[in-house]
Protein backbone atom coordinates (compact mmCIF):
# COMPACT_ATOMS: atom_id res chain seq x y z
CA UNK A 1 0.00 0.00 0.00
CA UNK A 2 1.27 3.65 -0.74
CA UNK A 3 2.73 5.25 2.18
CA UNK A 4 -0.17 7.57 3.23
CA UNK A 5 2.49 10.40 4.69
CA UNK A 6 4.03 10.67 1.01
CA UNK A 7 1.33 10.56 -0.42
CA UNK A 8 0.39 13.71 1.92
CA UNK A 9 3.05 15.54 0.62
CA UNK A 10 2.53 14.66 -2.98
CA UNK A 11 -0.73 15.92 -2.39
CA UNK A 12 -3.99 14.31 -2.62
CA UNK A 13 -6.99 15.00 -5.34
CA UNK A 14 -10.22 14.39 -4.57
CA UNK A 15 -12.33 13.53 -7.84
CA UNK A 16 -16.04 13.63 -8.64
CA UNK A 17 -17.18 11.35 -11.32
CA UNK A 18 -20.38 11.81 -12.52
CA UNK A 19 -22.31 9.75 -15.35
CA UNK A 20 -23.01 6.09 -16.38
CA UNK A 21 -19.99 3.69 -16.33
CA UNK A 22 -18.38 5.14 -13.47
CA UNK A 23 -17.09 1.93 -12.26
CA UNK A 24 -15.42 1.60 -16.07
CA UNK A 25 -13.78 5.28 -16.12
CA UNK A 26 -11.84 3.46 -12.55
CA UNK A 27 -10.87 0.52 -14.09
CA UNK A 28 -9.22 2.57 -17.01
CA UNK A 29 -7.53 4.39 -14.63
CA UNK A 30 -6.42 1.61 -12.53
CA UNK A 31 -5.06 0.08 -15.74
CA UNK A 32 -3.34 2.71 -16.77
CA UNK A 33 -1.46 2.10 -13.15
CA UNK A 34 -2.95 5.25 -10.93
CA UNK A 35 -3.56 3.95 -7.40
CA UNK A 36 -7.02 5.19 -6.57
CA UNK A 37 -8.16 5.34 -2.73
CA UNK A 38 -11.74 6.01 -0.92
CA UNK A 39 -13.91 5.17 -3.92
CA UNK A 40 -17.77 5.57 -2.36
CA UNK A 41 -20.98 6.37 -4.29
CA UNK A 42 -22.32 9.44 -3.50
CA UNK A 43 -25.79 8.42 -5.33
CA UNK A 44 -26.92 6.54 -8.51
CA UNK A 45 -24.75 8.84 -11.12
CA UNK A 46 -22.04 10.10 -8.51
CA UNK A 47 -18.72 8.31 -7.36
CA UNK A 48 -16.17 10.01 -5.73
CA UNK A 49 -12.10 9.03 -5.33
CA UNK A 50 -9.08 10.22 -4.62
CA UNK A 51 -5.24 9.92 -5.85
CA UNK A 52 -2.21 11.58 -6.14
CA UNK A 53 -2.15 14.65 -7.18
CA UNK A 54 1.42 13.19 -9.88
CA UNK A 55 -1.31 11.25 -11.45
CA UNK A 56 -3.59 14.12 -12.56
CA UNK A 57 -2.54 14.09 -15.73
CA UNK A 58 -3.15 10.41 -16.48
CA UNK A 59 -6.99 10.92 -15.06
CA UNK A 60 -7.67 14.82 -17.14
CA UNK A 61 -5.99 12.02 -20.27
CA UNK A 62 -8.62 9.17 -19.60
CA UNK A 63 -11.34 11.90 -18.45
CA UNK A 64 -10.79 13.22 -22.30
CA UNK A 65 -12.50 9.77 -23.30
CA UNK A 66 -15.34 9.40 -21.07
CA UNK A 67 -18.62 10.61 -21.45
CA UNK A 68 -19.52 11.75 -18.11
CA UNK A 69 -18.45 14.73 -16.09
CA UNK A 70 -15.31 15.13 -13.92
CA UNK A 71 -14.59 17.41 -11.24
CA UNK A 72 -11.75 17.86 -8.88
CA UNK A 73 -13.60 18.96 -5.93
CA UNK A 74 -10.63 19.35 -3.47
CA UNK A 75 -6.63 19.15 -2.96
CA UNK A 76 -5.13 17.92 0.14
CA UNK A 77 -1.67 17.81 1.18
CA UNK A 78 1.54 19.73 0.90
CA UNK A 79 1.42 21.13 -2.12
CA UNK A 80 -1.94 22.66 -1.79
CA UNK A 81 -0.75 24.11 1.97
CA UNK A 82 1.64 26.12 0.01
CA UNK A 83 -0.61 27.23 -2.39
CA UNK A 84 -2.63 28.50 0.34
CA UNK A 85 0.23 30.14 1.65
CA UNK A 86 1.52 31.42 -1.31
CA UNK A 87 -2.17 33.24 -1.79
CA UNK A 88 -2.10 34.52 1.68
CA UNK A 89 1.72 35.29 1.16
CA UNK A 90 1.12 39.08 2.13
CA UNK A 91 0.20 38.04 5.80
CA UNK A 92 2.76 35.64 5.78
CA UNK A 93 5.50 38.66 4.41
CA UNK A 94 4.05 40.82 7.08
CA UNK A 95 4.18 38.91 9.83
CA UNK A 96 7.83 38.43 9.36
CA UNK A 97 8.49 42.06 8.97
CA UNK A 98 6.54 42.76 11.62
CA UNK A 99 9.05 40.53 13.80
CA UNK A 100 12.06 41.79 11.92
CA UNK A 101 11.40 45.20 12.67
CA UNK A 102 10.60 45.05 16.14
CA UNK A 103 13.95 43.29 16.50
CA UNK A 104 15.95 45.71 14.69
CA UNK A 105 14.25 48.40 16.76
CA UNK A 106 14.83 46.77 19.86
CA UNK A 107 18.31 46.86 19.05
CA UNK A 108 18.72 50.66 18.74
CA UNK A 109 19.51 53.00 21.15
CA UNK A 110 16.59 55.17 21.94
CA UNK A 111 17.59 57.21 24.90
CA UNK A 112 20.65 57.67 26.46
CA UNK A 113 20.17 59.31 30.44
CA UNK A 114 22.74 60.90 32.03
CA UNK A 115 22.24 61.53 36.00
CA UNK A 116 23.97 63.31 38.03
CA UNK A 117 26.45 65.71 36.20
CA UNK A 118 26.41 69.27 35.24
CA UNK A 119 24.88 70.40 32.20
CA UNK A 120 28.63 70.93 30.85
CA UNK A 121 29.84 67.31 31.90
CA UNK A 122 26.70 66.10 30.68
CA UNK A 123 27.53 67.94 27.02
CA UNK A 124 31.11 66.48 27.47
CA UNK A 125 30.27 63.08 28.00
CA UNK A 126 27.27 63.11 25.04
CA UNK A 127 30.10 64.46 22.97
CA UNK A 128 32.50 61.65 24.13
CA UNK A 129 30.17 59.47 23.61
CA UNK A 130 28.79 60.24 19.99
CA UNK A 131 32.80 59.96 18.97
CA UNK A 132 32.20 56.35 20.60
CA UNK A 133 29.02 55.66 18.64
CA UNK A 134 26.97 56.04 20.74
CA UNK A 135 24.17 57.64 19.41
CA UNK A 136 20.24 58.25 19.49
CA UNK A 137 19.43 55.88 17.12
CA UNK A 138 22.64 53.73 16.18
CA UNK A 139 22.92 49.76 16.79
CA UNK A 140 23.79 48.55 19.76
CA UNK A 141 25.10 45.48 17.65
CA UNK A 142 28.45 47.65 16.88
CA UNK A 143 29.20 49.48 20.17
CA UNK A 144 31.26 48.41 23.26
CA UNK A 145 30.34 46.84 26.08
CA UNK A 146 28.92 48.55 28.88
CA UNK A 147 32.27 48.11 30.67
CA UNK A 148 34.70 49.58 27.78
CA UNK A 149 32.40 52.36 27.33
CA UNK A 150 33.08 52.88 31.08
CA UNK A 151 36.61 53.21 30.67
CA UNK A 152 36.94 54.97 27.60
CA UNK A 153 34.97 57.55 29.83
CA UNK A 154 36.81 57.64 32.76
CA UNK A 155 40.15 58.00 30.55
CA UNK A 156 38.64 60.31 28.44
CA UNK A 157 36.87 62.83 30.27
CA UNK A 158 38.83 64.60 32.95
CA UNK A 159 37.01 65.62 36.53
CA UNK A 160 35.14 62.17 36.45
CA UNK A 161 35.50 60.13 39.18
CA UNK A 162 33.52 57.32 39.28
CA UNK A 163 30.34 56.49 35.47
CA UNK A 164 27.75 53.71 36.14
CA UNK A 165 26.92 52.35 32.60
CA UNK A 166 23.82 50.50 32.71
CA UNK A 167 22.42 48.97 29.24
CA UNK A 168 18.21 48.54 29.98
CA UNK A 169 16.75 46.92 26.31
CA UNK A 170 17.30 50.17 24.34
CA UNK A 171 18.02 53.08 26.68
CA UNK A 172 21.51 53.84 27.99
CA UNK A 173 21.92 54.70 31.43
CA UNK A 174 24.65 56.84 32.97
CA UNK A 175 25.44 57.92 36.60
CA UNK A 176 28.20 60.56 37.42
CA UNK A 177 30.06 60.78 39.95
CA UNK A 178 32.35 63.94 39.09
CA UNK A 179 35.29 64.85 40.92
CA UNK A 180 34.43 67.28 43.86
CA UNK A 181 37.27 70.29 43.05
CA UNK A 182 38.72 70.08 47.22
CA UNK A 183 37.03 72.66 48.52
CA UNK A 184 38.43 75.17 51.57
CA UNK A 185 40.30 72.77 53.87
CA UNK A 186 38.22 71.98 57.29
CA UNK A 187 39.12 73.84 59.88
CA UNK A 188 41.07 72.01 62.28
CA UNK A 189 40.76 71.58 65.55
CA UNK A 190 43.96 72.14 67.78
CA UNK A 191 46.85 70.19 66.47
CA UNK A 192 50.29 69.42 66.24
CA UNK A 193 52.54 68.18 63.61
CA UNK A 194 54.19 65.16 63.82
CA UNK A 195 57.00 63.49 61.84
CA UNK A 196 54.95 60.62 59.31
CA UNK A 197 58.53 58.83 58.90
CA UNK A 198 61.74 58.83 59.84
CA UNK A 199 63.60 61.28 57.86
CA UNK A 200 66.31 64.35 58.16
CA UNK A 201 64.54 68.34 58.07
CA UNK A 202 65.51 70.21 55.22
CA UNK A 203 63.02 73.04 54.82
CA UNK A 204 60.39 74.29 56.95
CA UNK A 205 58.01 75.69 56.18
CA UNK A 206 55.71 76.84 58.85
CA UNK A 207 52.07 79.05 58.34
CA UNK A 208 50.96 78.35 61.93
CA UNK A 209 52.50 77.00 65.24
CA UNK A 210 55.63 76.61 66.93
CA UNK A 211 58.47 74.97 65.04
CA UNK A 212 60.54 72.84 67.21
CA UNK A 213 62.85 71.32 65.00
CA UNK A 214 65.74 72.38 63.03
CA UNK A 215 66.80 72.38 59.76
CA UNK A 216 69.30 68.84 59.01
CA UNK A 217 67.83 67.32 62.17
CA UNK A 218 67.08 64.12 62.04
CA UNK A 219 63.66 63.21 63.22
CA UNK A 220 62.01 59.55 63.79
CA UNK A 221 58.51 58.64 63.34
CA UNK A 222 55.94 60.25 65.34
CA UNK A 223 58.47 63.14 66.96
CA UNK A 224 56.96 66.42 66.99
CA UNK A 225 57.61 68.91 64.10
CA UNK A 226 55.61 71.57 64.71
CA UNK A 227 53.81 72.39 68.30
CA UNK A 228 50.13 73.42 68.33
CA UNK A 229 50.90 75.68 71.47
CA UNK A 230 51.88 79.17 71.38
CA UNK A 231 51.91 81.90 72.89
CA UNK A 232 54.12 82.61 75.98
CA UNK A 233 54.36 81.86 79.97
CA UNK A 234 51.06 81.76 81.17
CA UNK A 235 48.95 82.68 78.10
CA UNK A 236 48.89 79.01 76.23
CA UNK A 237 46.92 78.91 73.16
CA UNK A 238 46.02 76.09 70.85
CA UNK A 239 45.79 76.11 67.40
CA UNK A 240 45.73 74.04 64.62
CA UNK A 241 49.50 73.97 63.41
CA UNK A 242 49.66 73.98 59.61
CA UNK A 243 52.74 74.19 57.11
CA UNK A 244 54.98 71.62 55.59
CA UNK A 245 58.15 70.03 56.71
CA UNK A 246 59.98 68.44 53.84
CA UNK A 247 62.27 65.52 55.28
CA UNK A 248 64.61 63.90 52.82
CA UNK A 249 63.84 59.92 53.38
CA UNK A 250 65.36 57.18 52.08
CA UNK A 251 64.03 53.54 50.27
CA UNK A 252 65.38 50.63 49.21
CA UNK A 253 63.97 48.85 46.77
CA UNK A 254 65.26 45.96 44.71
CA UNK A 255 64.54 44.80 41.06
CA UNK A 256 64.70 42.16 38.96
CA UNK A 257 64.13 42.28 35.34
CA UNK A 258 65.61 39.73 32.44
CA UNK A 259 68.05 41.30 29.71
CA UNK A 260 66.33 39.32 26.82
CA UNK A 261 62.61 39.46 26.57
CA UNK A 262 60.53 38.02 24.43
CA UNK A 263 57.17 39.44 23.10
CA UNK A 264 54.41 39.63 19.92
CA UNK A 265 53.90 42.58 18.20
CA UNK A 266 50.81 43.01 15.99
CA UNK A 267 51.39 43.38 12.44
CA UNK A 268 48.21 44.89 11.67
CA UNK A 269 46.75 42.61 9.46
CA UNK A 270 43.62 41.36 11.02
CA UNK A 271 40.45 39.37 9.96
CA UNK A 272 36.79 40.10 11.23
CA UNK A 273 33.89 37.00 11.33
CA UNK A 274 30.78 37.66 12.14
CA UNK A 275 28.67 34.77 13.85
CA UNK A 276 25.22 34.21 15.55
CA UNK A 277 25.32 32.31 18.60
CA UNK A 278 22.73 30.34 19.52
CA UNK A 279 23.64 28.58 22.83
CA UNK A 280 26.39 26.60 21.98
CA UNK A 281 26.06 26.46 18.08
CA UNK A 282 27.52 29.07 16.43
CA UNK A 283 26.21 30.38 12.82
CA UNK A 284 28.92 32.58 10.96
CA UNK A 285 26.86 35.05 8.56
CA UNK A 286 29.95 37.03 7.35
CA UNK A 287 33.97 36.05 7.17
CA UNK A 288 34.19 32.49 6.15
CA UNK A 289 37.99 32.83 5.28
CA UNK A 290 39.61 31.31 7.64
CA UNK A 291 42.76 33.43 8.45
CA UNK A 292 46.33 31.94 7.86
CA UNK A 293 48.11 33.63 10.99
CA UNK A 294 50.55 31.41 12.47
CA UNK A 295 50.61 33.33 15.20
CA UNK A 296 47.66 35.55 16.45
CA UNK A 297 45.32 37.23 18.96
CA UNK A 298 41.68 36.73 19.59
CA UNK A 299 39.72 39.70 20.43
CA UNK A 300 36.11 38.35 20.78
CA UNK A 301 33.12 40.51 21.03
CA UNK A 302 29.69 39.10 21.85
CA UNK A 303 26.60 41.48 21.75
CA UNK A 304 23.11 40.06 23.24
CA UNK A 305 20.42 40.66 21.18
CA UNK A 306 16.99 41.68 22.51
CA UNK A 307 13.35 41.67 21.63
CA UNK A 308 10.88 43.95 23.31
CA UNK A 309 13.36 44.55 26.05
CA UNK A 310 13.71 40.38 26.59
CA UNK A 311 17.60 39.21 26.05
CA UNK A 312 16.98 36.54 23.32
CA UNK A 313 19.10 33.65 23.63
CA UNK A 314 20.75 34.21 21.11
CA UNK A 315 24.12 36.56 20.57
CA UNK A 316 25.87 38.33 18.13
CA UNK A 317 29.34 37.49 17.69
CA UNK A 318 31.80 39.64 16.33
CA UNK A 319 35.45 37.67 16.37
CA UNK A 320 38.49 39.67 14.87
CA UNK A 321 42.19 37.34 14.67
CA UNK A 322 44.71 40.07 14.88
CA UNK A 323 48.26 38.59 13.45
CA UNK A 324 51.31 39.30 15.16
CA UNK A 325 54.88 38.76 15.54
CA UNK A 326 57.11 37.74 17.78
CA UNK A 327 60.35 40.04 18.33
CA UNK A 328 62.78 39.56 21.11
CA UNK A 329 64.54 42.60 22.65
CA UNK A 330 67.88 42.33 24.46
CA UNK A 331 69.87 44.51 26.18
CA UNK A 332 73.48 45.08 27.23
CA UNK A 333 74.49 45.20 30.64
CA UNK A 334 74.30 48.80 30.69
CA UNK A 335 71.58 49.67 28.73
CA UNK A 336 69.83 46.38 31.07
CA UNK A 337 70.83 48.47 34.11
CA UNK A 338 69.52 51.55 32.81
CA UNK A 339 66.51 50.19 32.56
CA UNK A 340 65.84 48.49 35.53
CA UNK A 341 66.69 51.70 36.98
CA UNK A 342 63.87 53.75 35.04
CA UNK A 343 61.43 51.12 35.87
CA UNK A 344 62.34 51.50 39.66
CA UNK A 345 62.21 54.77 40.02
CA UNK A 346 58.92 54.71 38.08
CA UNK A 347 57.85 52.36 40.64
CA UNK A 348 58.40 54.60 43.54
CA UNK A 349 57.08 57.52 42.06
CA UNK A 350 53.76 56.07 41.56
CA UNK A 351 54.02 55.08 45.07
CA UNK A 352 54.93 58.75 46.33
CA UNK A 353 52.96 61.70 46.82
CA UNK A 354 52.86 63.64 44.08
CA UNK A 355 54.83 66.56 45.51
CA UNK A 356 57.33 64.29 46.49
CA UNK A 357 60.74 64.72 44.39
CA UNK A 358 63.35 62.18 44.32
CA UNK A 359 66.75 63.54 44.81
CA UNK A 360 68.86 61.02 43.99
CA UNK A 361 69.20 57.27 44.19
CA UNK A 362 72.62 55.06 44.31
CA UNK A 363 73.26 51.37 43.16
CA UNK A 364 73.77 49.42 46.33
CA UNK A 365 74.07 46.11 44.40
CA UNK A 366 73.91 45.33 40.77
CA UNK A 367 74.31 41.02 40.20
CA UNK A 368 73.83 39.74 36.64
CA UNK A 369 72.57 36.32 36.65
CA UNK A 370 70.93 33.89 34.93
CA UNK A 371 70.66 36.21 31.91
CA UNK A 372 68.74 38.60 34.61
CA UNK A 373 69.87 42.08 35.93
CA UNK A 374 69.13 42.12 39.56
CA UNK A 375 69.76 45.58 40.86
CA UNK A 376 69.52 47.27 44.54
CA UNK A 377 68.78 50.91 44.82
CA UNK A 378 68.97 53.32 47.64
CA UNK A 379 66.44 56.78 46.71
CA UNK A 380 66.51 59.80 48.49
CA UNK A 381 63.48 61.33 48.26
CA UNK A 382 62.47 64.77 49.18
CA UNK A 383 58.89 64.61 50.55
CA UNK A 384 56.57 66.25 53.01
CA UNK A 385 56.75 64.48 56.24
CA UNK A 386 54.30 66.43 58.52
CA UNK A 387 50.88 65.13 59.42
CA UNK A 388 48.51 66.68 62.01
CA UNK A 389 47.78 64.91 65.20
CA UNK A 390 44.72 66.41 67.29
CA UNK A 391 45.92 68.10 70.54
CA UNK A 392 44.71 66.09 73.35
CA UNK A 393 43.37 66.90 76.78
CA UNK A 394 46.09 64.83 78.49
CA UNK A 395 48.68 66.67 75.88
CA UNK A 396 47.78 69.85 77.45
CA UNK A 397 48.21 69.08 80.69
CA UNK A 398 51.47 67.40 79.86
CA UNK A 399 52.46 71.12 78.09
CA UNK A 400 51.59 73.33 80.84
CA UNK A 401 53.81 71.29 83.49
CA UNK A 402 57.09 71.36 80.91
CA UNK A 403 56.10 74.86 80.53
CA UNK A 404 56.12 75.57 83.96
CA UNK A 405 58.88 73.30 84.71
CA UNK A 406 61.54 74.97 82.05
CA UNK A 407 60.19 78.64 82.72
CA UNK A 408 62.51 78.78 85.40
CA UNK A 409 65.47 76.99 83.48
CA UNK A 410 64.94 79.04 80.44
CA UNK A 411 65.39 82.14 83.07
CA UNK A 412 68.34 81.38 84.41
CA UNK A 413 70.27 81.44 81.22
CA UNK B 1 -7.65 -28.86 -26.23
CA UNK B 2 -4.00 -27.26 -25.77
CA UNK B 3 -5.34 -25.18 -23.52
CA UNK B 4 -7.38 -27.51 -21.45
CA UNK B 5 -3.82 -29.57 -21.36
CA UNK B 6 -1.88 -26.69 -20.10
CA UNK B 7 -4.41 -25.99 -17.35
CA UNK B 8 -4.45 -30.03 -16.37
CA UNK B 9 -0.60 -29.70 -16.39
CA UNK B 10 -0.39 -26.62 -13.95
CA UNK B 11 -2.56 -28.12 -11.66
CA UNK B 12 -1.19 -31.30 -11.50
CA UNK B 13 2.38 -29.14 -10.90
CA UNK B 14 1.13 -27.49 -7.82
CA UNK B 15 -0.69 -30.07 -6.23
CA UNK B 16 2.98 -32.02 -7.00
CA UNK B 17 5.44 -29.54 -6.07
CA UNK B 18 2.95 -28.23 -3.08
CA UNK B 19 3.11 -24.33 -5.17
CA UNK B 20 0.29 -21.59 -3.89
CA UNK B 21 -2.11 -21.97 -6.26
CA UNK B 22 -2.88 -18.56 -6.78
CA UNK B 23 0.63 -18.16 -8.16
CA UNK B 24 0.36 -21.15 -10.46
CA UNK B 25 -3.35 -20.74 -11.69
CA UNK B 26 -4.08 -16.85 -11.30
CA UNK B 27 -6.85 -17.33 -8.91
CA UNK B 28 -7.86 -14.66 -6.83
CA UNK B 29 -6.83 -14.48 -2.73
CA UNK B 30 -9.17 -13.03 -1.06
CA UNK B 31 -8.30 -11.71 2.81
CA UNK B 32 -11.14 -11.06 4.98
CA UNK B 33 -10.82 -9.26 8.29
CA UNK B 34 -14.12 -10.78 10.04
CA UNK B 35 -16.43 -8.57 8.23
CA UNK B 36 -15.02 -5.01 8.07
CA UNK B 37 -12.80 -5.39 4.95
CA UNK B 38 -11.81 -7.22 2.66
CA UNK B 39 -8.91 -7.97 0.45
CA UNK B 40 -8.94 -9.29 -3.05
CA UNK B 41 -5.66 -10.38 -4.97
CA UNK B 42 -5.70 -10.62 -8.63
CA UNK B 43 -9.11 -9.09 -10.12
CA UNK B 44 -9.31 -8.02 -13.11
CA UNK B 45 -11.12 -4.53 -12.85
CA UNK B 46 -14.22 -3.28 -11.16
CA UNK B 47 -17.65 -4.12 -13.17
CA UNK B 48 -20.08 -2.36 -10.64
CA UNK B 49 -19.95 -0.57 -7.29
CA UNK B 50 -22.37 0.88 -4.98
CA UNK B 51 -22.77 1.13 -1.31
CA UNK B 52 -24.44 -2.24 -1.06
CA UNK B 53 -22.71 -4.13 -4.33
CA UNK B 54 -19.17 -4.43 -5.43
CA UNK B 55 -18.94 -6.84 -8.61
CA UNK B 56 -15.17 -7.65 -9.80
CA UNK B 57 -14.21 -9.29 -12.54
CA UNK B 58 -11.86 -12.49 -12.04
CA UNK B 59 -9.82 -14.44 -14.92
CA UNK B 60 -12.51 -16.90 -14.91
CA UNK B 61 -15.90 -15.62 -14.05
CA UNK B 62 -16.85 -13.02 -11.65
CA UNK B 63 -16.68 -12.33 -7.67
CA UNK B 64 -20.00 -10.40 -6.36
CA UNK B 65 -19.57 -9.17 -2.85
CA UNK B 66 -23.10 -7.76 -0.93
CA UNK B 67 -22.97 -5.80 2.27
CA UNK B 68 -23.33 -2.22 3.60
CA UNK B 69 -21.77 1.01 3.27
CA UNK B 70 -18.99 0.02 1.19
CA UNK B 71 -16.30 1.81 0.42
CA UNK B 72 -12.44 1.05 -1.88
CA UNK B 73 -9.82 2.23 0.15
CA UNK B 74 -7.11 1.05 -2.14
CA UNK B 75 -7.63 0.06 -6.12
CA UNK B 76 -4.87 -0.66 -7.65
CA UNK B 77 -4.53 -2.64 -11.53
CA UNK B 78 -4.08 -6.12 -9.13
CA UNK B 79 -5.49 -5.69 -5.72
CA UNK B 80 -8.43 -3.89 -3.89
CA UNK B 81 -9.27 -3.21 -0.73
CA UNK B 82 -13.28 -2.87 0.02
CA UNK B 83 -14.28 -1.30 3.72
CA UNK B 84 -17.80 -2.19 5.15
CA UNK B 85 -20.13 -4.59 6.36
CA UNK B 86 -19.79 -7.69 3.85
CA UNK B 87 -22.44 -9.87 4.14
CA UNK B 88 -22.19 -12.25 0.86
CA UNK B 89 -19.56 -13.40 -0.97
CA UNK B 90 -20.77 -15.16 -4.40
CA UNK B 91 -18.71 -16.30 -7.41
CA UNK B 92 -20.35 -16.22 -10.62
CA UNK B 93 -19.34 -18.50 -13.56
CA UNK B 94 -19.06 -16.07 -16.47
Amino acid sequence: MNNQWLAFFQGIIFVKVEGQGAERFINRLIRSRVPIWQVSRQSEQAITFSCSLQHIHKVRREARTFEGEIRFYRGEGFPFLLKRLWKSSGFVVGLVAFFVVILLLSNIVWRIDIGGASPKMEHQIRKELASMGVEKGRFIFGMDDPETIQHKLLNQIEGLTWIGVEVKGSTFHFRVVEKNEPKEKKKNGPQHLVAAKEAVVVKLFVKKGQATVKRDQFVHKGQLLVSGFIGTEEKVREVAADGEVLGETWYKTTVEMPITTEFQVLTGRQVKKHMFEVQAFRFPIWGFKSHSFANYKKDEQVHSVSFVGMKLPINYVEKTYYESRRTSRSYTEKEAEQQALAIARGDLESKLPEKAEIRGQKILQRQFTNGKVKLSIHFQVLENIAVGKPITQGDKENARRKERNEHPARKSE
Amino acid sequence: MTKKWGEQMRSWLTKSLNLPEDVMMDLPRITMIGQLHIYIENHRGLLAFSDKEVRLMLTKGQLLIKGQSFTIKTILPEEILIEGKIEKLVYLDG
